[in-house]
């Protein structure tokens, strides 16, 4: 069938067979920060934002999708000018293999969103059905907290109408909405 | 040899003339290394290595945009996809395979079993080892004996994975059932079922006796143990067990083949080994070795997993029969059944003290379950002793003997530790229970005995046969000892309130080595491009470790320049030098001193540039912040100065390349001190682990935040290993876990904090100091938990995993 979806901003009609689940056709379609670790919702490597909540998108057939908007982690922040989070990941050491990374960022942003100052506890139970087999979790854990800190600290600074200190705001301008993450 | 030492040797020699046998290992195994100048740098010396550079690839992998095998399914709009039919019964024949329902089927391009052109018929092992392997060829690609639920023995290429799914269950497979056997002990037996027949197996492994299923024993002995034993000592006696785990990396095996337009053979794939897979390969389809090409993209993690032929030969069988571009992943649920997992073993400790608490004599011996097939088996069981034993080198008696079993369960292979871990688990459990037997302190016990520097390792030779010994010339135990202790609270410990609480502290050492010794290879290659940057090729691989970011640290060294002005490009057979590849916790010692001197290399000929630039000899020339610079002139000439005029100047141009291959007999260990922090209560022996403190010395960490990394994540695994049932089998073999929801991987809520700390030591063999990182603390969670529970409640653990059910079933019996 044929489906619409508005995808990193994009919008895009794809064709999808009815059995096909969501992660297939993203990475079908070159998304490939879509990770597929498992064969289906054991692994949260595939999460993506659908409509701005949190979905393993191997778990959910690709009709069910349709009308939708879709964030992959592509849209949060480029190579660049990566997103706090992703910039947290980075500079905490928090990424090996990167294969669970992108799942994580997606889960780890949402988290941001709705808890902008969590407990570790909090982290860990948000990343709890992220499996990631290189890290032990420490250092994930510890960029989310680093990612918080940052953000609240973005936020007061932009509450001054001044500059963070150490340079130029982190948070990509022309990506549009990031998924949940971002303000805007 | 003079006459002289001849004799000595040959009387059996008195006190002097044994002085002289020391020397005499002394000169081979001298303490003073003679290290290359500049190796030995002090910390504020380092412009780029004991830095914490960001990791190489890193926003590509935050971005999403990182590609592994699978993401070059988009490159090929022709491509075929991979599905296997596996074995359903433990052990038997098959005797028939119906193929004409999938080969019916629209889109199944092409349907392979063992009779089929396209199937090699030669043995071989799916160890990713050295040649000859240590591991014999006992597989066939697809099989018609098939010893284990999981065998393969037919596959299919369909124009998608659901079709290729569908044809896979459309087959059918008529088996002539054989007897079976599980468990190792059993399989010894001489009545048991026999998994292979006398001569079947090619490159048969030494102590083999396929009549009673054992592919390999070992032994070893330092001094004469059964004499310490029957002396005036205690002498005690434990065993224990360990788990099956499973590599569990997130990124599936992954495997795409093709033939390209120069009629060459092209595998993408997610290896440790791109050498040894080509190898294996030309071997396996008799395809001349130069018209295959291995190449490695970002690979989802390996362990050891990846340290072995898994998957490529069915990608390339089916993509020769069909002329297409074949994609292979395996299922979840064969990354548990029909990959790889850690060997299972039983382990005895057996030690003889005095009454003063020396350690007299240590025997150990393992009995390990290689699953159907032999792969790694031997080496890895070798490991159990060679690893631990040495860090009480000492001991003046030591014995090591090994079997290793053929059961009908599923195959084994090379994981993380690689045997270290099963020997930690008994060698620092039975000491620990050793100490507090006799009232004394089990860390300062430890203290009193462990390795140090200066000691001549002899029990890597008692396993790695003659010249094998090491001279340990970097050791930080000490120091790991006092600040594990430091930071968990180990002197200050403070008991729960409640009376059936009891919190205690349990630690381990651990040794690992660095490279095998004697026999790894790494080699490295860089150009000067003509704007002063570089292009390292190097067939070191990086599986997610960082490795591509220690080679480029280490070369920016040397060269004097930004990590950002070198690109790496690691691990493709048709570019980058051999490589042994990324096992053995090699990679930075072996790979990494291939880039050095490689680096090095090249910077010869920019000296000569810049001395010629700069008209001043080469002696007063020094690289750095991107220049070549005199320090008696001041004058400076940048890289790019120099590489624009090698290659566009007005004379004797040339394009400035250095070249560094590394291999050596030296394998340093490094090492670690664990400490795990406990709380068991003893009304139901549930227990919780407040935090896990591990301090390694790794020599010069060239990278501490990527160490601190490796270091967790190890440590997690090591915990894994502690806590949970592994893949558990059912009577049959058959794996009983087929997702992550049912494999115990402690998740972020389920894992302590782990608190990594590294304490500098500088190995003068090692690049800049630096030793391995990425095993040692594989090996330590399981002897420190079950230590703490010891501490805590009195009750001791010894087959893993540490459950509350067990250690109630423990505080239940002490009652009685
Ligand atoms: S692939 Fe979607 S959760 Fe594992
Ligand atoms: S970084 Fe490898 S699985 Fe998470």
């Amino acid at each position: 069938m044929d489906i619409e979806l508005t995808i990193n901003g994009e919008r895009t009609r794809v064709e999808a067979g009815s059995a096909e689940d969501l992660a297939t056709v993203l990475r079908q379609h070159g998304y490939i920060g879509v990770k597929c670790g498992c064969d289906g919702g054991a692994c949260g490597a595939s999460k993506v934002f659908v409509d701005g909540e949190v979905r393993m998108a191997c778990g959910m057939a690709a009709a069910d999708a349709d009308g939708s908007e879709i964030q992959t982690v592509a849209a949060l922040g480029t190579q660049d000018d990566l997103h706090p989070v992703q910039q947290a990941f980075v500079d905490n050491f928090a990424v090996q293999c990167g294969f669970c990374i992108p799942g994580m960022i997606i889960q780890a942003v949402a988290l941001l969103d709705s808890n902008p100052d969590p407990t570790e506890r909090e982290v860990r139970e948000a990343l709890d059905d992220n499996i990631c087999r290189c890290t032990g979790y420490q250092k994930p854990v510890e960029a989310v907290l680093d990612a918080a800190e940052r953000m609240q600290g973005e936020q007061s600074v932009a509450a001054d109408g001044g500059r963070s200190v150490d340079g130029p705001p982190r948070r990509a301008e022309s990506t549009g909405c990031c998924g949940g993450g971002c303000d805007e | 040899m003079s006459d002289d030492d001849e004799t000595a040797r040959a009387d059996g020699g008195t006190a002097s003339q044994s002085e002289t046998v020391e020397d005499e290992r002394f000169e081979e195994h001298p303490l003073e290394w003679d290290e290359p100048e500049n190796n030995d740098k002090a910390p504020d010396e380092r412009d780029s290595v004991s830095h914490r550079t960001e990791k190489y690839d890193d926003r590509k992998l935050v971005t999403g945009q990182a590609k592994y095998t699978a993401d070059y399914e988009e490159r090929y709009p022709d491509l075929a996809y991979a599905a296997v039919v596996r074995s359903e019964i433990p052990h038997g024949r098959v005797t028939d395979i119906d193929t004409s329902a999938a080969e019916a089927m629209d889109g199944v391009e092409a349907v392979l079993t063992p009779e089929s052109d396209a199937v090699p018929d030669a043995k071989y092992t799916s160890a990713g080892q050295s040649y000859p392997e240590p591991s014999p060829w006992d597989m066939r690609v697809l099989n018609e004996h098939v010893r284990y639920i999981g065998d393969p023995i037919a596959a299919v290429a369909a124009d998608d994975r659901t079709t290729a799914s569908a044809a896979v269950e459309a087959i059918e497979v008529s088996y002539e059932e054989y007897d079976y056997v599980t468990d190792p002990e059993d399989a010894f037996g001489e009545d048991a079922p026999q998994l292979f027949e006398g001569g079947e197996v090619e490159n048969e492994i030494v102590g083999h006796d396929y009549d009673r299923n054992r592919m390999a024993h070992i032994e070893g002995e330092l001094g004469d143990v059964d004499a310490a034993l029957d002396g005036e000592t205690h002498v005690h006696e434990t065993e224990w067990e360990t788990i099956r785990q499973s590599h569990a990396n997130v990124e599936k095996h992954t495997s795409l083949a093709y033939t390209n337009e120069d009629d060459r053979h092209v595998l993408i794939t997610s290896t440790q080994v791109p050498n040894h897979t080509r190898r294996q390969l030309a071997h396996l389809f008799d395809i001349p070795i130069r018209d295959i090409r291995v190449t490695k993209p970002r690979v989802g993690g390996g362990f050891g997993g990846k340290q072995a032929m898994v998957v490529e030969p069915i990608p390339l069988a089916l993509s020769l029969a069909t002329d297409r571009p074949v994609l292979y992943e395996a299922s979840r649920e064969e990354e548990f059944y029909a990959m790889r997992s850690r060997h299972p073993m039983k382990v005895k400790a057996k030690t003889a003290v005095t009454d003063d608490g020396d350690i007299e004599a240590i025997d150990i011996y393992a009995l390990s379950n290689t699953g159907a097939y032999g792969s790694h088996g031997m080496t890895v069981a070798g490991n159990v002793g060679s690893k631990p034993l040495p860090l009480y080198s000492k001991v003046p008696n030591v014995h090591f003997e090994a079997d290793i079993v053929h059961t009908n369960t599923p195959q084994t292979g090379a994981m993380r530790g690689y045997g270290a871990p099963q020997g930690t688990l008994a060698l620092e459990g039975h000491l620990d229970e050793v100490a507090r037997d006799l009232g004394l302190d089990p860390v300062e016990f430890r203290r009193r005995h462990h390795m140090e520097v200066g000691d001549l390792d002899e029990i890597a030779g008692m396993m790695g046969g003659e010249g094998a010994e090491r001279r340990i010339r970097s050791c930080g135990l000490d120091e790991c000892i006092e600040r594990g202790k430091d930071a968990i609270g180990y002197d200050d410990l403070e008991q729960p309130a409640a009376d059936h609480l009891h919190r205690g502290i349990g630690m381990a050492l651990s040794a690992q080595g660095t490279g095998v010794a004697g026999d790894e290879l790494g080699a490295a290659q860089i150009m000067m491009n003509e704007d002063g940057s570089f292009h390292l090729q190097v067939g070191g691989v990086d599986i997610g470790t960082g490795a591509d970011t220690a080679f480029l640290q280490i070369a920016a060294e040397v060269l004097g320049c930004d990590e950002a002005d070198i690109v790496v490009k690691s691990a493709d057979t048709d570019v980058t030098p051999f490589d042994y590849g990324a096992y053995a916790s090699s990679t930075t010692y072996i790979s990494g001193m291939a880039v050095k001197k490689a680096a090095e290399d090249a910077k010869e000929r920019i000296l000569d540039w810049g001395s010629k630039l700069l008209d001043e000899p080469t002696e007063n020339l020094k690289t750095g912040d991107g220049t070549v610079y005199s320090e008696t002139s001041g004058d400076s000439v940048t890289l790019e100065d120099i590489g624009y005029e090698a290659v566009y100047g007005d004379d004797e141009r040339e394009h400035i390349l250095g070249k560094g291959t590394h291999c050596t007999e030296e394998s340093p260990p490094p090492f670690a001190a664990q400490f795990a922090d406990v709380t068991v209560d003893e009304t139901t022996g549930e227990f919780e682990v407040h935090e896990l403190v591990v301090a390694v010395d790794c020599g010069v960490a060239i990278n501490p935040g990527m160490a601190e990394g490796q270091i967790e994540g190890a440590n997690h695994m090591s915990y894994e290993m502690a806590v949970s049932e592994g893949i558990t089998l059912d009577d049959e073999g058959r794996a009983e876990v087929a997702d992550f929801d049912e494999y115990g991987l402690p998740s972020a809520t389920e894992t302590p904090p782990i608190e990594s700390i590294l304490v500098e030591t500088h190995e003068p063999t090692g690049p800049f100091g630096a030793k391995s990182v990425a095993e040692v603390p594989t090996n330590t969670v399981p002897p420190a938990l079950s230590n703490a529970v010891r501490d805590a409640i009195g009750v001791r653990v010894r087959e893993m995993p540490i459950t509350a059910e067990k250690i109630k079933a423990r505080l239940d019996e002490r009652k009685d």
